[in-house]
């Protein structure tokens, strides 16, 4: 008999413990995610720094597929290659004042806007961005993404020939994400910066008569 | 081209231009004078409504770098928040039909108040209230809907925007009468309310018959309009800030997109406010 309860004691401790042990597991797997899914504030700084370059990146890119002087297959790389830097499914916005003070807006998905930037019916185009821009603080979405917005200017050119046909200067709003990623190769997840859609706002214009 | 942003020189203009670029070349980033024009004003426009916060919160100076000592000798608060007001406002200019000697007080008033109880807006408040004024399809006619949107935090630390409300005149569904008296007769229990047809006939009052504390929920209107495709959603033409989040206070912040300093996310109206959340939003 007593040796029953002994043994009865005993199952029942090994329970416990094995149950103590599972959740303590859970618990320290949950913590493990919790760590990963969280940027410290030195991490965010590192991908602020990390921002700049690829927006810095973006406009190279812009530059090169937008300069007709460039081989086809160099502005179609860049083409390529700025694709890649975004979200999938980015938008670019592009708004328009009417001569009745009214706002347009055209949105494009961005793969679109590349390919007719590359195909602008001017001669001769040249694209210049200013050394600056300006990028917010990161906020944490409910996805667990975190969320920037970098702000640039761009001066665009259009000649035939050699007169200059259409000038304007956009600033451009970029939505900025800090997504987690599988890396297939490496088999192991980690965060990424993508851009995604982009505001287009006009803030001069000048068109030539030809 | 320099002289684009100095060609409509106002009182603020110069101090502003010595400050930006006597900052610059005191942090040892020695870019003022070779600077285009351009840059100048991408430098001092608010090109952000975050940067808007963080230059009233006096958190940042011109470059997005923290204030430090130096900046604040230079450039003290109560300088800094006269610099987020449209300065073309004609209720400002000392001249003119438009000028507001009160509008000029009340100004005065919010700028000293935040200055002298150190009063910041909360990034991510809900007095922040965003009002995005969207261009509609309604049944395939262009119309304006405007859009109340504010932040909600999520598990302490995530934010994500959510709508509060819409307004427009495409949700004025219901005319006002008072030639008629409109209502359900006391007796219509007893006939199984016969008298319902007739008042749901009445399409343009279907307010009269609704209870005293009828309020029409115009966010579910527009949730249903937009299901059905009676209304197609197109895009926003322009945002508005209003915030409530200094107490007493309301003020809106809207994008002037000019190539002036004075430029960006930049106070448009500033009046006192002793409304509740709900009760500012139903004035809107």
């Amino acid at each position: 008999m007593l040796r029953k309860i002994l043994l009865s004691g005993l199952i029942f401790s090994v329970c416990i413990l094995l149950a103590a042990q599972t959740k303590t597991a859970v618990t320290s797997k949950q913590a493990k995610i919790t760590d990963e899914i969280n940027l410290s504030p030195a991490d965010i700084e590192v991908f602020k720094e990390q921002t700049k370059q690829k927006v810095e990146e973006f406009q190279q890119y812009i530059v090169t597929l937008g300069n007709k002087d460039e081989p086809v297959e160099k502005r179609n790389m860049a083409e390529k290659e700025a694709l890649k830097l975004f979200y999938k499914g980015a938008q670019m916005e592009i708004s328009f004042v009417m001569a009745d003070g009214s706002i347009q807006k055209i949105n494009r998905p961005m793969e679109k806007y590349l390919a007719r930037l590359k195909s602008l019916p001017y001669t001769k185009v040249i694209i210049k961005f200013y050394d600056i821009a300006y990028i917010s603080e990161f906020t944490k979405g409910p996805d667990g993404k975190y969320y920037s917005t970098a702000t640039i200017i761009q001066e665009f050119t259009g000649f035939s020939n050699d007169d200059i046909i259409y000038t304007d200067v956009t600033k451009k709003d970029i939505e900025i994400i800090i997504d987690i990623v599988e890396d297939k190769f490496f088999q192991e997840k980690r965060w990424k910066i993508f851009l995604g859609d982009i505001k287009a706002t006009e803030t001069r214009t000048t068109t030539a008569s030809l | 081209m320099p002289s684009l942003s100095f060609r409509n020189k106002t009182s603020f203009t110069l101090p502003l231009i010595l400050l930006i670029f006597s900052g610059i070349s005191l942090s040892g980033q020695n870019i003022s004078t070779k600077q285009k024009a351009g840059e100048e004003i991408f430098i001092a426009r608010i090109k952000q409504f975050n940067e808007f916060v963080a230059r009233f919160n006096y958190k940042s100076d011109f470059k997005g770098n923290p204030v430090d000592s130096l900046f604040r000798v230079k450039m003290p608060r109560e300088k800094m928040i006269p610099l987020l007001f449209d300065m073309k406002d004609l209720r400002l200019k000392n001249v003119g039909i438009k000028n507001s000697d009160d509008f000029i007080k009340t100004k005065s008033d919010f700028i000293r108040e935040v200055i002298k109880n150190d009063l910041l807006i909360n990034k991510y408040s809900q007095g922040i209230i965003a009002e995005a004024r969207s261009k509609v399809l309604f049944n395939g006619e262009p119309r304006i809907v405007r859009v109340f949107l504010n932040q909600e935090i999520v598990e302490n630390d995530m934010v994500k925007w959510t709508i509060l409300t819409v307004k427009g005149d495409i949700f004025d569904i219901f005319k006002t009468d008072t030639s008629m008296v409109r209502f359900i007769p006391p007796s219509s229990n007893e006939t199984d309310f016969i008298n319902l047809k007739r008042a749901l006939d009445d399409t343009e009052h279907l307010q009269n018959y609704a209870s005293r504390n009828f309020e029409p929920d115009y966010l579910t209107l527009f949730f249903y309009c937009i299901k059905s495709g009676l209304i197609r959603y197109e895009y926003v033409e322009e945002v508005v800030y209003h915030i409530i989040d200094i107490p007493g206070w309301h003020f809106k912040v809207k994008e002037f997109n000019r190539n002036e300093l004075n430029s960006g996310w930049l106070i448009t109206d500033v009046a006192r406010n002793n409304l509740s959340f709900s009760e500012f939003l139903k004035r809107l």
